[in-house]
C-alpha cells in the first residue's frame, strides 16, 4: 500500500490539471470554483478524469500500459511457459550458478545451474529465496536524501559537488563493501577511487575469514583464500568450520563432500570426516566422528596435531608448538594424525578460527600433508572471502579520528556489523558525505546523507568470479520494478562518465575478460559474450599468484589458555540467515534452522549440563553479558545437545532494523502473538560482541556471564521432540527406540551391504486384497539418500517457492502449524560422546495403500493411476481426518486465510499452482505440475519421457543430489537402480501403507561394526 | 379434529389384568395419586408461569448459549485456527464434544426402547425427558461435525445427492460418512419415537385446554386421538414396533462413531474393542446425564412423587454396571496392547497413563471407574445429593474419556519429529460451554412447554389408593 501512495506521485506528469480544478494529495480533483459554476457536462468530465486517475494510481508499480501484449514477441518467449536464463546467485559471495525460471517476464523460480563447475546444479536456501526479496513491497523504491524522497539528477549533482569538495580538501574517500566477487564492480570501484589521491576500498565481511588470508600471507607470501577441494579429500578434519552449512561456499562443498559419501557394495569406500567443534553445527551433525571441544582447546589441539605431523614428516621444529594437553586429547590427536598421514595429499584440514596463529598452523599441517595443489588450490584461489579485518579496524580508527571525508557503503550494513563499536554511528553521522547503496533503510542507511538503492540482483547486469578463472554473468530477468540504479551506474555517474550497467559489464568483459579466454572458441568477442550469456559462465585463464615457499618461521607456539569459569561465546550464522541483508526475507525467517529447528528468532544455545546446573529451560530469557561493564543482550535460551559445556552460541544477523515489519505477518486473531520479540524486531543483534583482536574480527570470545531472568519466550520450533529414543517413562520394554532413520557403519556395510536393516517380523509381499489398481504408464517414486543428505534445507525453500506455500509467522509455527510441504526431521540419538544426529527429509510418501484416502468422506484425496496421492482442494471440506490418519504427519491444513493482500509480493506466486483457501488440506504433490509439464512436452514431441527430464523442485535444488525422482516402471531409470540399492528401506514399512518414497540408509565411516540402530 | 367434542375422553391406559406379582412390587409412584392427580400435576407447569428457580437456570443456560454462539460465529468467520489444534492433533475439543453428546443421547433410546421391550415399568417416569434429552443431545452433537469442518458452508457435500459435479459421489469407505447416516437415522427415529409417545399426552392437554392457540396446536399434533380401544391398540402396536426399530440403533450409532477411530490406523484408535466399549460408555454417560436432569427436574418441577428413590436407585444400578464394563474395557486395552507385541500400541497406552496427558487419563479412570464403585452401597444409591454428585462426576469422566482417546493417541504417534502438545484456546472452551448452554436451554424449554412425564404411561403403573401399603415403598427393588 505504501508503494501505491508513493507511486501516485509518479503519475503526476500524466496530465496537466484541468481548468478550474484543484488536485488533492490523493489524486482526486476538486473544484476550486463555486458549485453552480460547474455545468453537468464539466462535472462528468472531471469525475471521469479523476476516477481514471485514481484507478491508475491504484495499480501500484505495475503500470497499466505494461499489460499490453508484446508488439514484437521476444525470442523464445511463450506466454505462460517457463523460460530459463543462466545467471549467478548473488545471495552470498559463493556465487553459485543460477538458472532463473521466468514466466511472462517474471522471475519466479531459482534453480541451480547443472553445468556450473562449483555448485553443480545445487542451490542453497538463500539462493532459492531471492524472488521474494525482488517482489518485496518494502524495498526502497527510490532514492533518499537525508531520509526524504529525492530525484536522481539533483542527488547526483549534490554528490558530485560533495566529492569535488572532498577532492579539493584531500580528504579520504572510502568505499566499504562486503566481499565483491564481481570483477566489473571491482573495476568500477577502482576506477572511481582513482579520481582521488586519498581513497581506499575496505572489504568488511559480516562473518569474515580474514585470518585464513592473513595466514597465507605469512606462510605463502600471498594473501589468498585457498579453493578447498572436498571432492579430492578422503580424510577431512574440520576444526569448527561449518563447510556444509555456512562456511565460504557451502553448496559447492556439499556437492563435493557428498560425492564421496556413496559406499557401494562392490567398492565400500567413502570419505572420513571428523569435526571438532564447540557448538553443534550442521557439518558436525553429519560427521563420521564429532568431538565437542572447548574453544580454548582448539589452538592446543591444532598445534599438537601440527607437532605430530611434523614429527612424522621429519620437519620437526626447534620448539614444539603445542603446550601439554590432556591424555585423552593426546590419543585423539594421535589417531587423527595417523589417519591424516595415511591420506597424504588426499586429506584436508580446516579451521574457522580467526586467530592468524592457529591458521598458520593449519597451513603448516596441510603443507606437511602435501595437500596444497591437491585438496587446497592456491594457484587458482577462491575469491569468495576477501574481507580484510585489519583494514576494517583502520577504517574504524579513521572514522573516530574524523579522517574520512566520504563513506560509501555497498552490500553490507556497516553499523549493524560493527555494532560492537560504541558511538560509531554518531561519528559516522559527522562524516561530510555518506552514501548507502542499500535496498532498505538499514542502520547505516538511516544516518547516511544519501541512499541510492541498487537494483535487486534479478534486475541488474553484473558478473562474478568466485574462483580465479571462473567468471559467470548475472543478467537481469525483469525490468527494474522501481526507481533504483545499479552500483556500477552510480559510480560511473560520479566518475563523470555515465554509462549503463550493461555497457559497463560488456566493456569490461571485452577489455579484460575476453583477452583471458582459453585458446579454443571463437575469436570474436560477440560470440564469446553470447556463449557466456547462454552458459552463464566462462572459464578463462587466471593469473597464478606468486606463491612463496612455505615459511615455517612464522609459526608460533600456542600458549596454554587458562580455562576460565566464565562462559565462552561463539557467534555464528544460521544456514538461513547468512548475513543481515537477508533479514527481510520472510521465507528465510521461517526456515527452520537445520539443527535446532527454530524459526523466527535467534537464541542462546546452552549445553544440557550447564542448563541443568543453572536451572534454565528452553525459552527462558537469559542475559548474556561480556564482563562486568561490557555490553549485554537478552535472548531466550535453547538447550543444545552436543554443545560443549561452558560454551554459549548466538546467531548473528538478527535484530535487524526494519524487521518490525514482520510483527503482524501471520494471521491476526484474538490469541495471536506477534512475530517479533520484546525489542520489536526479529531476534536481537549479537554483533555487539564481535570485537577486534590481533587484527581480526573475533567471533569466539571468553569471559561471558549468563544470568537467568524471570521472563520466558517460547521459541517457535517445528519439532518438539528431538530424539529417536522414546521418553524413558513411557517407553515400552524392548522398543525404546524408533527405527525410523536406519544407519550402519562402514565396517558393517563392508561385511554385509544390508547391515543396519531392521529385522522384519512382517511381510508386505502377501496382500489380503489383489493389486487391482494397475499403473501401466508411470509409477512415480522417489529415493532419498540419507547418507548424502546433510539437512541443509535448500529443498524446503525450493518447495515453498515452487508450490506457493504461505509464510505463517512465529505464532503459528509455535503452535505447530507451519505449512512447509517438505520438512527435515532431525533426531538426536545417544548422548554426550555417542551423540549422533540424523536428518531425514519427510514429505508426503504417496502411499500405495494410503490411509488418508479411505477416510475422506468427500473423496477429496484420491490415488492417481500414476501412483500419486492427489489432493483436490476444491472438494476438500476440511475434516482433517486424513491428517489424523497419516502416519507420517505430512499433511498441512489451512487454519486461516493466509494473507495475500500484498499485490506486489503476490507476483512471486507460481501460476501453475493453486493458492489454497482457508479450511482445506494440502501436502506435497510431488510437483504434479512439473510432471504434467514434462508429459505435455514429451507428448508434443511424440517421444517417451526421458528419465531425468522431470525433476521435482526439491530434487533440482539439492546441493548433495540426494534426491532421485522418476518412473519406477522404467527399468532403465535412475530410480530403478536406486531401488535396488542394498541400503534402501522405507519408513514405517511395517504398516503396509506402501510408500512411494524410499530412503537409503546412513553409513557412518566407523570401524566398530555394531551400532545401535 | 373432525370428531365431535363428546367423543373425546381423557386417555387412560386400559386397566391391566390383575397381576398377582404386582402386589409384591414396591410402588413406583408415591402420594396415592389418581389418574386425575397425574394429569393435574404433570400439566401444572404448562399453566403457570415458571418459578424463580426455572428463570435463573434458564438465564444461566442462555448466557452460556450466547457465549458459545459468539465463539462459533467468530471461529467460522476467522478460521479453525482459532482452536488450539495443530498439524498433529487435528481433532480435540470438537470431536470430543461430538462423541460426548452422542453418548449422552444414548440413554433416551435405551430407556424408551430397550427397557420398554424388557417391560421395565420404572422407565415410565423418566422416558419422556430421557427421550427429549436424547433429541437435544443429538442436535448438540450434530453441531460439532459441521463446525469442525474447515469449510462448514460446504457441509452438504457430505450427503450423496445427485449433483452437477460429474456426478461426484461421496466416499462410502469413510467412517465419517457412516456417521452422517448413523446420526441422522438416530435423530429421525428418536424424534419419531418421542413424538409417537407424546400423542396421548398431547390429547390430554388438548382436552384440558380452553379454546385458543394451545388447543389448536395440540389438537393438530394429537392426530385426532379419541382414546378408543382401537386407538390405543394402534398406538401400542406402533410404539412396540418403533421400540423394536430403535433398539438396534442404541448399539449401531455408537458402534459407528467408534469406527471413526477403530478403522483409522493411529495406535490407540486402531482397536477392535471400540464398538462395545463405546456403546457401554455411551449408555453410561447417558444414564449419568438422565440422572442429573431428573434430579434437577424433580426439584424444579416438583415431581417428587413421580421420580422416586426407586427410579433413582434403578438407574444407579444400571449406571454402576455400565461403569464396570467401561472399567473392564480400560483394562482390556492395556492387556491387549501388552499382549499384541505392537510397540506403537504399547507406547500409546503407557503414554496415556504416564505421559504429558496422564492427568486427563487419571481423571477419566477416577471419575468413571473408581468413584462410581461407591454405588455398591445402598444407602448412597438412595441419597439424592450423592447421586447427583456422582452423575456430575461421571459426566466429567466420560468427557475426559473421549478427550483422552482422541488427544493422547494423536499427539504422539509414529514419527517422534511430529509429536506435538495441545492446549485449547478460549474459543474452544467457549464452544463447549455454549453446547451445554444449548442443551440446558432446550431442556428447560421442554420442561416448560411439554409434559415432562409420560402421563399416559405413568397412569398405567399407578396403583389404587386402597392398595397403597406403607411397607411397599420400603421393600425391595424397583424391578
Amino acid at each position: 500500500m505504501n508503494a501505491m501512495n508513493q507511486n501516485s506521485d509518479d503519475h503526476r506528469s500524466l496530465g496537466t490539471e484541468p481548468r478550474g480544478l484543484r488536485r488533492l494529495s490523493n489524486g482526486y480533483f476538486v473544484s476550486t470554483e463555486e458549485a453552480p459554476a460547474l455545468s453537468r457536462r464539466e462535472f462528468l468530465e472531471a469525475a471521469g478524469f479523476s476516477l481514471s486517475l485514481a484507478a491508475m494510481s491504484g495499480c501500484g508499480r505495475a503500470p497499466v500500459e505494461s499489460a499490453l501484449p508484446f508488439p514484437i514477441q521476444p525470442v523464445g518467449a511463450i506466454p505462460g511457459r517457463l523460460q530459463y536464463y543462466a545467471s549467478t546467485c548473488a545471495g552470498c559471495p559463493a556465487a553459485c550458478g543460477l538458472l532463473i525460471g521466468t514466466r511472462d517476464g517474471r522471475p519466479l523460480k531459482m534453480e541451480g545451474l547443472p553445468e556450473h563447475p562449483l555448485s553443480q546444479g545445487g542451490l542453497c536456501a538463500v539462493g532459492q529465496a531471492l524472488p521474494i526479496g525482488l517482489y518485496d513491497s518494502q524495498r526502497l523504491i527510490g532514492l533518499l536524501r537525508a531520509g526524504k524522497k529525492a530525484e536522481w539528477a539533483q542527488v547526483d549533482e549534490e554528490i558530485l559537488q560533495g566529492l569535488r569538495q572532498i577532492k579539493d580538501q584531500e580528504q579520504q574517500v572510502v568505499i566499504v563493501t562486503s566481499t565483491i566477487t564481481s570483477p566489473t564492480i571491482q573495476a568500477s570501484i577502482d576506477s572511481f577511487l582513482d579520481q582521488f589521491q586519498n581513497a581506499k576500498h575496505v572489504v568488511l565481511d559480516a562473518v569474515s575469514s580474514s585470518a585464513i588470508l592473513d595466514a597465507h600471507e605469512q606462510t605463502h607470501a600471498v594473501r589468498v583464500l585457498p579453493h578447498y577441494r572436498f571432492d579430492r579429500a578422503e580424510v577431512v578434519v574440520s576444526f569448527g568450520a561449518d563447510f556444509l552449512g555456512t562456511w565460504i561456499s557451502p553448496v559447492e562443498f556439499t556437492a563435493d563432500w557428498s560425492a564421496r559419501r556413496v559406499p557401494r557394495e562392490q567398492s565400500p569406500e567413502m570419505s572420513y570426516h571428523v569435526q571438532l567443534e564447540s557448538r553443534m553445527s550442521l557439518t558436525g551433525s553429519n560427521a563420521d566422528r564429532r568431538i565437542a571441544i572447548h574453544p580454548s582447546n582448539q589452538g592446543p589441539l591444532v598445534a599438537r596435531l601440527a607437532d605430530k605431523l611434523a614429527a612424522a614428516a621429519g620437519r620437526q621444529l626447534d620448539e614444539p608448538l603445542a603446550p601439554r594437553i590432556a591424555e585423552s586429547d593426546e590419543n585423539l590427536v594421535s589417531e587423527l594424525a595417523e589417519r591424516l598421514w595415511n591420506a597424504r595429499g588426499k586429506s584436508l584440514v580446516l579451521c574457522d578460527s580467526q586467530e592468524v596463529g592457529v591458521q598458520t598452523q593449519i597451513n603448516f599441517i596441510n603443507d606437511l600433508l602435501g595437500n596444497y595443489e591437491h585438496t587446497l588450490d592456491i594457484e587458482r584461489p577462491s575469491l569468495q572471502r576477501q574481507g580484510n579485518d585489519r583494514e576494517v579496524q583502520q577504517l574504524v580508527e579513521d572514522i573516530r579520528a574524523k579522517q574520512v571525508g566520504a563513506l560509501i557503503v555497498a552490500e553490507v550494513d556497516l553499523l549493524y556489523d560493527l555494532a560492537g563499536h560504541e558511538s560509531l554511528s554518531a561519528e559516522v553521522g559527522e562524516i561530510p558525505l555518506t552514501i548507502s547503496f542499500s535496498h532498505r533503510v538499514d542502520e547505516f542507511a538511516a544516518i547516511a546523507k544519501f541512499v541510492c538503492p541498487d537494483h535487486h540482483t534479478l534486475e541488474s547486469w553484473s558478473d562474478a568470479e568466485p574462483i580465479s578463472g571462473l567468471i559467470s554473468l548475472i543478467q537481469p530477468t525483469i525490468r527494474p520494478l522501481s526507481n533504483t540504479r545499479a552500483i556500477v551506474e552510480s559510480l560511473a555517474v560520479w566518475s563523470g562518465q555515465p554509462q549503463a550497467a550493461y555497457e559497463v559489464v560488456k566493456d569490461h568483459w571485452e577489455k579484460k575478460i575476453f583477452p583471458r579466454r582459453r585458446s579454443t572458441g571463437s575469436s570474436q568477442f560477440l560470440d564469446f559474450w553470447e556463449q557466456a550469456l547462454r552458459d552463464g559462465f566462462v572459464e578463462v585463464s587466471s593469473e597464478a599468484p606468486t606463491i612463496g615457499r612455505f615459511e615455517t618461521s612464522v609459526l608460533e607456539p600456542v600458549a596454554q589458555e587458562r580455562m576460565s569459569e566464565n562462559f565462552s561465546l561463539v557467534l555464528y550464522n544460521k544456514v538461513s540467515m547468512l548475513d543481515s541483508r537477508h533479514s527481510h526475507n520472510p521465507w528465510l525467517q521461517e526456515l527452520p534452522d537445520p539443527v535446532t529447528k527454530v524459526t523466527w528468532d535467534n537464541y542462546v544455545s546452552i549445553s544440557p549440563r550447564d542448563a541443568a546446573e543453572l536451572g534454565i529451560q528452553d525459552g527462558d530469557v537469559v542475559k548474556v553479558s561480556a564482563g562486568k561493564n561490557g555490553s549485554r543482550i537478552e535472548l531466550p535460551a535453547l538447550i543444545q545437545p552436543g554443545q560443549h559445556d561452558g560454551v554459549l552460541a548466538v546467531a548473528l544477523a538478527y535484530g535487524c532494523k526494519g524487521t518490525d515489519r514482520f510483527a503482524k505477518i501471520g494471521p491476526q486473531w484474538i490469541e495471536a502473538r506477534p512475530s517479533v520479540s520484546e525489542n520489536g524486531l526479529v531476534g536481537v543483534n549479537a554483533a555487539v560482541f564481535v570485537s577486534f583482536h590481533g587484527g581480526t574480527q573475533r567471533y569466539t570470545r571468553a569471559g561471558f556471564s549468563l544470568a537467568k531472568t524471570s521472563r520466558h519466550r517460547e521459541l517457535a520450533a517445528t519439532q518438539e521432540y528431538n530424539s529417536l529414543e522414546l521418553p524413558p517413562e513411557v517407553a515400552p520394554h524392548g522398543a525404546e527406540r524408533r527405527k525410523i532413520v536406519q544407519h550402519t557403519t562402514l565396517a558393517a556395510f563392508t561385511k554385509d551391504a544390508e547391515a543396519g536393516a531392521v529385522e522384519e517380523h512382517f511381510s508386505t509381499e502377501t496382500q489380503l486384497w489383489p493389486e487391482d489398481h494397475p499403473k501401466p504408464d508411470h509409477t512415480w517414486g522417489m529415493v532419498i539418500d540419507l547418507n548424502k543428505c546433510t539437512g541443509c534445507s535448500a529443498c524446503v525453500i525450493a518447495c515453498q517457492s515452487e508450490n506457493n506455500i504461505p509464510v505463517v509467522g512465529y505464532d503459528e509455527v509455535r503452535r505447530q502449524r507451519e505449512m512447509h510441504w517438505i520438512r527435515i526431521d532431525r533426531y538426536y540419538d545417544g548422548e554426550d560422546e555417542d551423540l549422533n544426529v540424523a536428518h531425514q527429509p519427510m514429505m508426503c510418501q504417496h502411499c500405495g495403500n494410503a490411509p488418508c484416502e479411505t477416510v475422506c468422506p468427500v473423496l477429496a484425496t484420491v490415488h492417481s493411476s500414476e501412483g500419486l496421492n492427489e489432493q483436490v482442494y476444491n472438494r476438500c471440506v476440511g475434516t482433517r481426518y486424513c491428517a489424523n490418519n497419516c502416519p507420517y504427519k505430512v499433511r498441512r491444513f489451512n487454519w486461516f486465510k493466509y494473507p495475500y493482500d500484498d499485490t506486489l509480493q503476490n507476483l512471486v506466486l507460481n501460476p501453475e499452482v493453486t493458492v489454497r483457501s482457508r479450511g482445506v488440506m494440502e501436502k506435497c504433490s510431488m510437483c504434479f505440475q512439473r510432471i504434467e509439464a514434462g508429459k505435455i512436452e514429451a507428448r508434443s514431441q511424440g517421444l517417451p519421457i526421458v528419465d531425468g527430464a522431470i525433476q521435482t523442485a526439491c530434487q533440482q535444488s539439492c546441493p548433495a543430489s540426494a534426491i532421485v525422482f522418476g518412473d519406477m516402471n522404467d527399468p532403465q531409470s535412475e530410480i530403478h537402480l536406486a531401488l535396488e540399492n542394498p541400503r534402501r528401506y522405507r519408513v514405517l514399512e511395517e504398516l503396509n501403507v506402501r510408500p512411494a518414497v524410499s530412503y537409503l540408509r546412513v553409513v557412518r565411516n566407523r570401524d566398530e561394526e555394531s551400532q545401535h540402530g | 379434529m373432525a370428531k365431535s367434542k363428546k367423543q373425546r375422553t381423557t386417555p387412560v391406559a386400559p386397566v391391566q389384568a390383575a397381576d398377582p406379582l404386582a402386589t409384591l412390587r414396591p410402588q413406583l409412584i408415591t402420594g396415592g395419586k389418581t389418574p386425575a392427580d397425574v394429569t393435574r400435576d404433570i400439566c401444572a407447569p404448562l399453566d403457570h408461569s415458571p418459578g424463580a428457580l426455572w428463570w435463573s437456570a434458564f438465564s444461566v443456560s442462555m448466557t452460556a448459549l450466547i457465549v458459545g454462539t459468539i465463539a462459533v460465529t467468530y471461529q467460522i468467520a476467522t478460521g479453525i485456527g482459532t482452536w488450539g489444534l495443530n498439524r498433529t492433533v487435528g481433532w480435540a475439543f470438537d470431536i470430543t464434544n461430538f462423541v460426548f453428546w452422542v453418548g449422552i443421547g444414548h440413554a433416551g433410546t435405551l430407556i424408551s426402547a430397550v427397557l420398554f421391550l424388557f417391560r421395565q415399568k420404572w422407565r415410565t417416569s423418566v422416558n419422556r425427558s430421557a427421550e427429549a434429552m436424547t433429541l437435544i443431545a443429538v442436535v448438540c452433537a450434530g453441531l460439532f461435525p459441521v463446525i469442525h469442518m474447515g469449510r462448514p458452508w460446504l457441509a452438504f457435500w457430505m450427503f450423496p445427492y445427485p449433483n452437477t459435479r460429474g456426478s461426484l459421489w461421496v466416499n462410502f469407505k469413510s467412517p465419517l460418512l457412516w456417521d452422517v447416516f448413523a446420526i441422522s437415522t438416530y435423530l429421525l427415529i428418536s424424534a419419531v419415537f418421542w413424538y409417537v409417545g407424546l400423542i396421548p399426552d398431547l390429547a390430554t392437554i388438548r382436552d384440558k385446554s380452553k379454546p385458543g392457540w394451545r388447543r389448536r396446536i395440540t389438537g393438530f399434533f394429537s392426530l385426532g386421538w379419541n382414546g378408543s380401544a382401537r386407538t390405543w391398540h394402534r398406538y401400542e402396536t406402533v410404539y412396540m414396533l418403533l421400540a423394536g426399530l430403535a433398539t438396534p440403533l442404541v448399539f449401531s450409532v455408537h458402534t459407528i462413531v467408534s469406527m471413526d477411530f477403530a478403522t483409522a490406523m493411529i495406535p490407540g484408535w486402531h482397536t477392535t474393542i471400540f464398538p462395545p466399549y463405546f456403546v457401554a460408555g455411551a449408555i453410561f454417560s447417558g444414564l449419568a446425564m438422565v440422572l442429573t436432569l431428573m434430579l434437577i427436574a424433580r426439584k424444579v418441577m416438583h415431581l417428587e412423587d413421580y421420580i422416586t428413590v426407586l427410579h433413582i436407585e434403578a438407574m444407579c444400578k444400571l449406571m454402576l454396571s455400565m461403569g464396570c464394563i467401561v472399567g473392564l474395557a480400560y483394562g482390556t486395552e492395556f492387556f491387549i496392547a501388552a499382549y499384541s507385541g505392537n510397540p506403537y500400541e504399547q507406547f500409546v497406552f503407557l503414554n496415556r497413563a504416564l505421559g504429558p496427558f496422564s492427568w486427563a487419563y487419571w481423571t477419566m479412570v477416577s471419575c468413571n471407574v473408581l468413584i462410581p464403585q461407591l454405588l455398591w452401597l445402598r444407602s448412597l444409591r438412595r441419597n439424592f445429593a450423592f447421586v447427583f454428585l456422582i452423575s456430575i462426576v461421571v459426566n466429567i469422566g466420560m468427557w475426559f474419556e473421549r478427550f483422552v482417546i482422541i488427544v493422547t493417541s494423536l499427539h504422539r504417534d509414529f514419527l517422534p519429529s511430529s509429536w506435538a502438545s495441545y492446549v485449547p484456546t478460549i474459543v474452544e472452551v467457549a464452544t463447549l460451554v455454549g453446547s451445554f448452554g444449548l442443551f440446558f436451554s432446550c431442556f428447560l424449554l421442554f420442561c416448560r412447554f411439554m409434559p415432562v412425564i409420560a402421563m399416559a404411561e405413568v397412569k398405567g403403573v399407578l396403583k389404587s389408593p386402597q392398595r397403597d401399603l406403607k411397607h411397599d415403598s420400603a421393600r425391595g427393588d424397583a424391578a
